[in-house]
């Protein structure tokens, strides 16, 4: 009878110590998701202030990543985890790590926003970066919906989606040399926008990577690194 | 003993009897005896397996008509039966009713527990922020909606509060979300789609802000002339005319500045609300501004010049000068108006009084309305634009400070700012400027 409480008292610690520990990488993953949409919001009005509170805010995020960071050595050393719950754990390492590469490619864009802001602003106030804006930030709530909700499916429709990314990265870079070209003195905003367009395209790799943490953290199979998912077999087994 | 037992047990009886009877009239009475107990044992164990494959097959048509005792258990049990059966679908369409009601909401509504895991969520809010009404119950609601305002929000609990958010799968959609207390340890979060009127605000300070943006310039041009034609020697007959056209220039672009300083009030989320306000300061300035001038009543200060209000130092600045010029127009000369900068109970309060008209009290509760005024004929040319107390209340929410208004016709009016303990502070360098000023 007392052994049987000792146990069951143990577990019980352990699932609840598991359980916050995914809860504040969604929360980490919430904040980073905030950063990027304000980003991506100073950028489109101009708004220089935002854009370097963005850049400000970062260190919230490099805080998180190294409690969580903490967190994940404490009970892979107090708990010696097995199975899906090592998968858990590892998988959770690896997200953090991309999740603060996001928060920093955020950062990067909230800098270039106060800088772009105080240049001269085409008509259509950068529509192009907004739509992949836009694209990557749904990826990204896709990836940590799909983290929430174990949902190998989600995950892989967003490993896809970063196709689409690459593609319109390509096509804003060659319309920025387009511009470039046809009036140098635009070098300097163009090259800003590059670098925007590029760090977006990036977070979107990043999306992508969370993505396959969760198809290796569901499955125990891992996908990175494979040519063509469409032809691994994804029925769970 | 009830009659159907009865009838039963003497049913039997008499079988037993005849049986012994028959038995007896052959000269063996208990071999009768145990035939006719054979033959009811066994009727009695077929009736038995009767009714229960009746009752595993729901086909009852042996039973349904006579008044033995297996009719009886029967009907009893049917009738058991088909009132929970009719319980369950009352409560089955109710259910779905509900289930109906709630889909048909135009807002979303999430019912969490107290671990904020999601117990049920209405249709709505999978369209708004894209929940899964059945995937995703048993989630934590701030797993999957992880905007960190919202979750500070769901942990704060406070019922009073509402945010806006911008809606996770509607790109460009703003939704206001509430959390209210709901059963026992349990909590509704609401959200509602506020894109539309979030727009129209937006137009609303947008037209605002540009219309006195545009009314500005001509403005200056016309007044720019006006004071040149003041000077004009050969004008003498028009002098009359010049001044008064002079004076409502003046009176209008003052109207001009206070809008813009109300739609920038309104818009701009980002100023300085935590510099240190000397309040006292401010009052004696102000005090000093209006002294100077005509017809101006005595003004009494009594202000507390250690105390300090964390708040934006301009905004602090108009809302003096506008309660002290409202009570300076509102004063005849020979009146008295007092000025009060003091600790309260709950903070700190800045209280303006004056012994002018008064205001009738049902015009009180609007009087912090853009362009409210007392007595629309007479209060033209006094020289306000109406705009005052609306821009004072704006910066008081913005400050999370409350005004009351106390007034009695023919007596005068008080106006008290009531700013909380968290935007109160006192100086405490007082001592080393007292040091240096012996110095």
């Amino acid at each position: 009878m007392e052994a049987s409480n000792l146990t069951d008292h143990i577990s019980r610690r352990f699932n609840k110590d598991i359980e916050e520990l995914r809860n504040s990488v969604l929360a980490m993953g919430g904040l980073v998701e905030a950063q990027l949409s304000r980003a991506i919001a100073a950028i489109v009005s101009g708004d220089s202030e935002l854009g370097l509170k963005v850049a400000n805010d970062d260190y919230k995020v490099n805080k998180l990543e190294v409690t969580i960071d903490e967190e994940c050595s404490r009970i892979l050393a107090t708990r010696s985890p097995a199975a899906s719950d090592l998968r858990l754990i590892v998988a959770i390492i690896k997200t953090i790590t991309d999740l603060e590469r996001i928060g920093d490619e955020a950062e990067k864009i909230g800098f270039l926003a106060s800088q772009l802001a105080a240049m001269d602003r085409p008509s259509d106030s950068y529509r192009e970066l907004k739509y992949l804006g836009n694209h990557v930030a749904e990826m990204l709530r896709a990836a940590m919906n799909a983290f929430a909700r174990l949902d190998v499916n989600a995950a892989v429709d967003v490993v896809r989606e970063d196709d689409r990314v690459d593609e319109e990265y390509d096509a804003i870079t060659r319309q920025c040399i387009t511009f470039m070209m046809e009036d140098p003195r635009s070098i300097r905003r163009f090259m800003n926008v590059t670098w925007a367009a590029r760090s977006l395209e990036r977070i979107g790799d990043h999306a992508k990577n969370i993505c396959e943490y969760v198809i290796y953290m569901v499955q125990g199979r891992d996908v990175r690194h494979t040519e063509t998912l469409e032809q691994t077999d994804l029925s769970a087994d | 003993m009830p009659e159907t037992w009865r009838k039963f047990l003497l049913g039997i009886l008499l079988f037993l009897a005849a049986g012994g009877g028959i038995g007896w009239l052959y000269g063996r009475p208990e071999i009768g005896l145990l035939v006719a107990a054979l033959a009811a044992l066994t009727w009695q164990v077929y009736r038995l397996l009767a009714f229960d494959r009746a009752l595993r097959t729901h086909d009852f048509g042996a039973f349904r008509h006579g008044e033995g005792i297996w009719q009886q258990i029967f009907s009893r049990f049917v009738f058991t039966d088909e009132r929970a059966q009719r319980h369950k679908r009352r409560y089955t369409q109710l259910l779905r009713e509900i289930r109906n009601s709630t889909n048909a909401m135009p807002d979303g509504a999430i019912v969490i527990d107290d671990n904020n895991e999601i117990i049920m969520c209405n249709r709505a809010a999978k369209s708004l922020a894209g929940l899964r009404p059945k995937k995703d119950r048993g989630q934590r609601v701030d797993n999957i909606l992880r905007n960190p305002d919202l979750t500070k929000l769901i942990e704060s609990g406070d019922s009073d509060k509402s945010i806006e958010i911008a809606s996770p799968v509607r790109v460009g959609d703003w939704l206001n979300c509430r959390v209210v207390p709901y059963g026992a340890d349990q909590k509704m979060l609401l959200m509602r789609d506020v894109t539309e009127r979030l727009r129209l605000n937006k137009m609303r300070r947008d037209f605002v802000a540009n219309a006195s943006h545009e009314l500005r310039s001509p403005l200056t041009v016309i007044s720019g002339y006006l004071d040149s034609l003041a000077h004009e020697e050969g004008l003498a007959e028009w002098q009359g005319p010049i001044t008064q056209m002079q004076s409502q220039a003046q009176r209008m672009n003052q109207i001009i500045a206070e809008l813009m300083q109300l739609s920038r009030l309104e818009s701009a989320g980002r100023a300085n609300l935590n510099e240190r306000v000397d309040v006292a300061g401010l009052i004696a300035s102000t005090r000093k501004a209006f002294a100077g001038m005509d017809g101006v009543p005595e003004i009494r200060v009594e202000a507390d010049p250690k105390l300090r209000l964390l708040g934006n130092g301009s905004q602090i600045e108009s809302i003096v000068t506008n309660l002290v010029s409202n009570a300076v127009r509102h004063t005849p000369a020979d009146g008295r108006i007092k000025i009060r900068w003091a600790r309260s109970g709950k903070g700190s309060s800045l209280s303006v009084e004056d012994t002018g008209e008064g205001i009738a009290e049902e015009h009180i509760p609007r009087l912090t309305e853009r362009f409210f005024r007392v007595d629309r004929g007479r209060s033209r040319d006094d020289g306000g634009a109406g705009l005052g107390l609306a821009i004072v209340k704006h910066i008081l929410s913005r400050h999370d400070a409350t005004m009351t208004i106390d007034s009695v016709v023919g007596e005068g009016s008080a106006f008290r700012c009531d700013f909380p303990k968290s935007r109160t502070v006192m100086e405490k360098t007082s001592s080393k400027s007292a040091q240096s000023m012996r110095a």
